[in-house]
């Protein structure tokens, strides 16, 4: 399966998403206009991925957004269901959710994922520096 | 209107207002106005935590504009290219230690009630519910919607340090004018 890759802009972030390395990153700010003209293509290839994804594989997210809106907060919500749903069916799959130390909001956010991703491996990451 | 500019600054000052705009709002302009908000900000070594928070209401509000003000340039609609733009007001100001951010646009009578009975709900709710029913409203419906999934004023109240204020003027009978303040 091929590669998906976004470069970022200033309102919405860079994805790399590596079927062969397993891994999906998303990092940058998220608050296009039009939500869904932006991460359609990134849901649909989420969807083909996961979809012919070997059972035991392991797959792992690294989030890095420094911001993003309202809109984007249910994306990811999404974005994390669907993640749930395959490590229902066996596989490990890992988020690496990253916060610059100054960004209480961003953590907050991830505290909130967390919360209610259960199934999956969830990580905090500090960084420090970037904003 | 020349001569009462300087006047018109005074009584920004006034009101503690630093950052003003009124007239047509595109996401382009709202990447631009961030920017140079978030320099200000840092500059003044608020942080930037508090950088990113007043970022994140003028977002909210200018994206609220772009999607609901009813009032459009061109007034004829649909304009011959069915492009329109919104129209609207932002506001940012600092007083008594916070920042706030105002922000303005006409809406449709019949959207009124709606959203007052929103809007006075989200005021009642302390940060836990406020939480709760943020995470409840983001969990709603398959699909993330093309326009805007809702959450907005409830993310501005989240990351306010006191309840929204708002309020709504007649214009006549098919609109009203609607007004907003977040403090941060």
């Amino acid at each position: 399966m091929e590669n998906l890759i976004i470069e970022a802009t200033k309102c919405t972030p860079s994805v790399k998403f590596d079927a062969a390395h397993h891994t999906l990153g998303i990092s940058g700010e998220s608050y296009p206009e039009n939500i869904s003209e932006f991460y359609d293509p990134v849901f649909d290839w989420l969807k083909r991925y996961l979809g012919g994804l070997p059972e035991h594989q392991s797959v792992t997210a690294n989030i890095d957004i420094i911001y993003f809106n309202s809109n984007t907060s249910k994306v990811l919500t999404d974005f994390f269901r669907m993640l749930e749903k395959s490590a229902a069916q066996g596989r490990q799959v890992v988020v690496n959710w990253c916060y610059d130390k100054e960004n209480d909001i961003a953590l907050e956010h991830g505290k909130d994922f967390r919360e209610d991703a259960v199934a999956l491996e969830f990580n905090l990451v500090q960084t420090s520096g970037r904003i | 209107m020349i001569s009462e500019l300087y006047e018109f600054k005074k009584y920004l000052n006034k009101e503690s207002i630093f950052f003003c705009f009124s007239g047509p709002v595109s996401q382009e302009l709202l990447v631009e106005i961030g920017a140079i908000l978030k320099q200000k900000i840092k500059l003044e070594d608020a942080g930037n935590s508090t950088a990113i928070r007043v970022f994140s209401m003028v977002v909210e509000q200018a994206q609220n504009i772009i999607h609901y003000s009813a009032e459009k340039c061109p007034k004829q609609y649909p304009s011959k290219t069915g492009e329109e733009i919104s129209i609207g007001i932002i506001a940012v100001g600092y007083e008594n230690g916070h920042y706030f951010v105002l922000s303005g646009n006409m809406i449709e009578e019949e959207k009124v009630s709606r959203l007052q009975n929103k809007l006075t709900g989200l005021q009642k709710m302390n940060k836990a519910e406020l939480k709760k029913h943020y995470k409840e409203q983001r969990k709603k419906g398959p699909d993330y919607g093309s326009r805007g999934a809702g959450l907005g004023f409830i993310d501005m109240a989240k990351k306010a340090s006191q309840p929204l204020e708002f309020d709504f003027k007649k214009i006549d009978e098919k609109f009203s004018f609607f007004s907003s303040k977040t403090v941060i």
